[in-house]
């Protein structure tokens, strides 16, 4: 609505103190002129130091989602971006490869060279290594120099968008050159992994605390800022409708599928290491499942929301050993041919071990023990080389207690169980119920129908991206979509048995081809409980 | 893409109208052999208007809000070249999301009634509008508002105003007794009211507000206790006053107006007086803007006038009630009778 002319005129933070003896207490009130309906969030003045911004998350997603905040006026003129990795570049050479970037990786939006002229006056460069001391100076030097330049006020959030192995390291050394104390607030935002097992993730905490309060640590899951991730929060808690039917007397099961066409794309490295447990049920689809199946919190603010979802997820059944081979299943894809192309397998894709063991396909069966889920099993699905890509959460209800019209369902089909409710993430974010009704003509035959909300097209505007959202949301101090420590560590402790277990077993890889629904293993798991996996 | 049909006012006519256009479009698709349409609504706009243009502009501007509000949009308009006493044609709105591949539709009719037939158009919309979702009603028939209205323009109004959740009216240009009496009026049986005046100021009032945001400011709102406006006219404007009435109707600060020399659409300064610091928000040319505190720092904005979809748009995303308008409202008349 505005455009602000003069970049580095941002005045209003502080109260200007008239002698240096003078300490001056905030007085606590409400703002009473804000209008939350009407305005936009507002976010403070700051300064944003990425680790690793050469790197492919800051060139794909980070710079793109705050050149779009800054397009939409969302992010205030007193802003800096201070990005450092060990690739020597001016600020002008770090400038033009983040515009090249930039305009490639900007999501369902135009690239206006006017608005980057702006932005790019923001963007600077500090080149240095992340285990040399002298790096953390020079980078210092610059937050001090852009703070009197643009207006940043002393809030400065970091952000750690390099190899895991670096996190320990780099919130030590933060903390060991005074970075992490200022004028303003200072927050750190860690990239996922977190930890690679439940014991490195808790000594990974344990070395944050040892610097960060946990208030100011963020760690990212970026799922959980998707806006149909949202939704799924606004689906039960703004309805009156659907709470009621929310628990096991009327949920048979449910089924949550990640699902991606693409292979490894030149991560092999990297995944052979993590693995398809690691890479997404661990972090993304158990925040899922937490979010699908958490109590209502009494209150919608960070606290209340993030609490019932670490109960949720400590309420989840931790397997026993000998229960994971029952309960889980480990795949990985074989080269197949898909629509005239020939598709290489894991183990032949470049810097994969040809014997690697990796999970690139990963089912588990969760069963939550509390009165609202007991005996509800809860599938989750997740791979690589998939026939499509698509995330989402099915509800699968259960039949009616009298199949009055069940021989007469077309085409033969068995629709025991007809009502199941979709949230679709991706793709095609929206919501569909499907029900019986009958078909025109004479005779009872009935046939499923599908009642469709599509996110996209019931609201035309364009929806900010899960990044988009969860950078305002640190820069605001909002960490209600941010994963606690608490909940990190109940997340490893319900994979953790099933890693011991496959980090001892021999599979016998490839199990399934590229291009297909996964291996026969996990349709079996579905079997002995009497179900089968939907196509999405 | 959009197609059109015309024929007298019918609602099972239009209806049917509607129904042929979605079977026209579900036919291409099956041609193409994959899902090409999506239908959208969230609610129903109707404008009503009895400007001269018999509703071009209208009809113009609500394809561009069904981007961000899907809806079956209603033009009403008065126009003594109305073949019929009341005719419609029916459209479908097309438009491709950025990046995808499939068409949202949005329906839009537009009826045209005889200035005299205007009485007959209400039956005709009650047909018409969506059932179980919210109704907003943007009234440009300044004849029906008006405290002059014939019997025939307030019962045709009235019609409208029963079916409607939200009425959008725009008191720019009026004597605000009446106008705020007309915001009065409309404000019944819970119906939700908004005026594009007090849109208008949220581009004033958003700025001001987010000074007071920041926790290390110690001069807070509180101690501002006198609001100054300067308006253009000799009188204040309704939008001078909504101003006065939210920097004051929280406690009740002092409030002075001024009227305003030289170049000054609509207002001209919003100035926040406290003992140490006085904020001012003024425009300082056509386009251009300046923040500024006694504190000495300053902050320069341009700034052109929104455009009426800007504003439409913000109030199409509040569908329910909106406090602080009312908090402005409230205070606002007070401010008048007092004046
Ligand atoms: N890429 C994604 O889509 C994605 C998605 C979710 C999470 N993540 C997580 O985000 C993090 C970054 O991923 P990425 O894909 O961007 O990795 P990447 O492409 O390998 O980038 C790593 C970055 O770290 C820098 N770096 C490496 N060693 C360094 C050192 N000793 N000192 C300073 N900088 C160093 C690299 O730049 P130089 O070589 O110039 O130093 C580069 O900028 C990882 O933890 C990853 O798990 C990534």
């Amino acid at each position: 609505m505005y455009q602000e002319n003069w970049p580095d005129t941002y005045f209003w933070p502080y109260h200007q103190t008239r002698t240096m003896s003078v300490i001056v207490q905030p007085v606590t009130e409400a703002n009473l002129l804000q209008d939350p309906l009407r305005f936009d969030r507002h976010v403070p003045p700051c300064a944003i130091v990425i680790f690793g911004a050469s790197g492919d998350l800051s060139k794909r997603k980070l710079l793109p989602s705050l050149y779009r905040l800054f397009y939409e006026r969302r992010i205030s003129q007193s802003f800096a971006v201070v990005g450092s990795s060990r690739t020597p570049m001016s600020d002008d050479q770090f400038r033009d490869k983040m515009k090249e970037s930039v305009s490639k990786f900007l999501e369902d939006a135009p690239f206006d060279e006017d608005v980057w002229k702006s932005f790019a006056q923001c963007l600077f460069y500090v080149a240095g290594d992340m285990s040399n001391p002298e790096s953390y100076e020079a980078i210092r030097e610059k937050l001090d120099e852009v703070e009197q330049s643009h207006q940043t006020a002393g809030n400065v959030l970091f952000y750690l968008s390099t190899q895991p192995s670096f996190y320990a390291e780099a919130v030590k050394a933060l903390g060991a050159h005074n970075l992490t104390k200022g004028r303003g607030w200072r927050r750190v935002i860690i990239e996922k992994p977190f930890g690679h097992d439940l014991q490195s993730a808790r000594k990974l905490n344990e070395e944050i605390h040892q610097v960060l309060d946990e208030s100011n640590v963020y760690r990212i899951d970026h799922y959980l800022g998707k806006e149909t991730v949202q939704n799924i929060l606004a689906f039960r808690f703004g309805n009156g409708i659907f709470e009621p039917l929310w628990n096991r007397r009327y949920v048979d099961f449910i089924q949550i599928t990640a699902a991606e066409s693409i292979g490894v794309e030149g991560r092999g490295a990297y995944y052979q290491e993590a693995g398809a447990l690691r890479d997404m049920i661990q972090n993304h689809l158990s925040q899922v499942m937490a979010t699908v199946a958490m109590e209502p919190p009494t209150v919608f603010d960070a606290n209340n929301v993030r609490d019932e979802r670490a109960k949720l997820l400590r309420a989840v059944r931790i397997m026993k050993p000998e229960e994971v081979e029952k309960y889980a299943v480990s795949g990985q894809y074989g080269p197949a041919k898909v629509g005239g192309q020939d598709l290489l397998g894991f183990r032949q894709e470049p810097s994969v071990d040809p014997n690697a063991q990796t999970d690139t396909y990963a089912a588990v069966t969760f069963f939550i023990d509390n009165w609202r889920w007991a005996g509800v099993p809860i599938y989750i699905r997740t791979g690589k080389r998939m026939p499509k890509r698509v995330t989402d959460i099915a509800i699968q209800f259960h039949a009616p207690p009298l199949g009055l019209f069940s021989q007469e369902t077309k085409s033969g089909l068995r629709e025991a169980r007809p009502n199941l409710l979709v949230l679709r993430i991706q793709p095609e974010e929206g919501i569909s119920l499907r029900f019986l009704s009958k078909s025109p003509g004479s005779g009872m035959r009935l046939r499923p129908v599908s009642m469709d909300f599509n996110y996209g097209s019931s609201f035309g505007e364009r929806s900010p991206t899960a990044y988009e959202t969860l950078l305002v949301d640190a820069m605001t101090g909002d960490p209600t979509l941010y994963t606690r420590q608490d909940m990190v560590d109940a997340s490893w402790q319900i994979v953790q048995p099933i890693l011991d277990s496959w980090a001892n077993t021999k599979f016998d890889f490839p199990n399934y081809d590229a291009g297909s629904w996964g291996p026969k293993a996990s349709e079996e798991m579905l079997a002995r409980q009497g179900h089968v996996w939907r196509i999405p | 893409m959009s197609s059109t049909v015309i024929f007298p006012a019918q609602p099972e006519q239009i209806l049917k109208g509607l129904g042929k256009l979605w079977t026209g479009l579900g036919h291409e698709e099956k041609q193409q052999g994959k899902p090409t349409v999506l239908r959208a609504c969230a609610m129903t706009l109707v404008v009503a208007t009895d400007e001269d243009d018999g509703g071009f502009a209208a009809s113009q501007l609500i394809p561009q809000l069904m981007h961000g509000h899907p809806c079956r949009g209603i033009v009403l308009a008065v126009s003594k070249t109305a073949e019929h006493d009341v005719e419609a044609r029916v459209m479908a709105q097309c438009w491709k999301p950025f990046g995808k591949a499939q068409q949202i539709c949005c329906e839009q009719i537009e009826i045209v009634a005889h200035p005299e037939s205007w009485p007959n158009v209400g039956p005709t919309l009650a047909g018409l509008t969506v059932a179980d979702l919210p109704v907003v009603f943007w009234c440009r028939h300044k004849g029906a508002l008006s405290v002059h209205a014939t019997p025939e323009q307030k019962a045709g109004l009235q019609v409208v105003l029963d079916l409607s959740t939200k009425v959008i009216v725009d008191t720019a240009g009026e004597d605000p007794m009446s106008a705020f009496e007309l915001v009065m009026r409309l404000h019944q049986n819970g119906r939700a009211v908004a005026d594009l005046e007090w849109a208008r100021l949220t581009f004033w009032r958003q700025p001001i507000a987010q000074i007071f945001d920041n926790p290390m400011r110690t001069n807070k709102f509180s101690n501002f206790h006198t609001v100054e406006i300067e308006h253009e006219g000799a009188q204040p404007t309704p939008m001078a006053l909504y101003a006065a009435g939210w920097f004051s109707g929280f406690h009740k600060a002092k409030v002075k107006f001024r009227s305003c020399q030289g170049f000054c659409p609509g207002l001209h300064s919003i100035r926040l007086i406290s003992d140490e610091e006085t904020i001012q928000f003024e425009r300082t040319g056509p386009e251009i803007m300046r923040l500024f505190s006694t504190n000495g720092r300053e902050r320069v904005y341009s700034h052109s006038e929104e455009s009426l979809y800007a504003l439409l748009n913000e109030e199409l995303s509040i569908v329910g009630s909106d406090p602080c308008f009312d908090v402005a409202f409230n205070r606002a008349q007070e401010l008048l009778i007092g004046q």
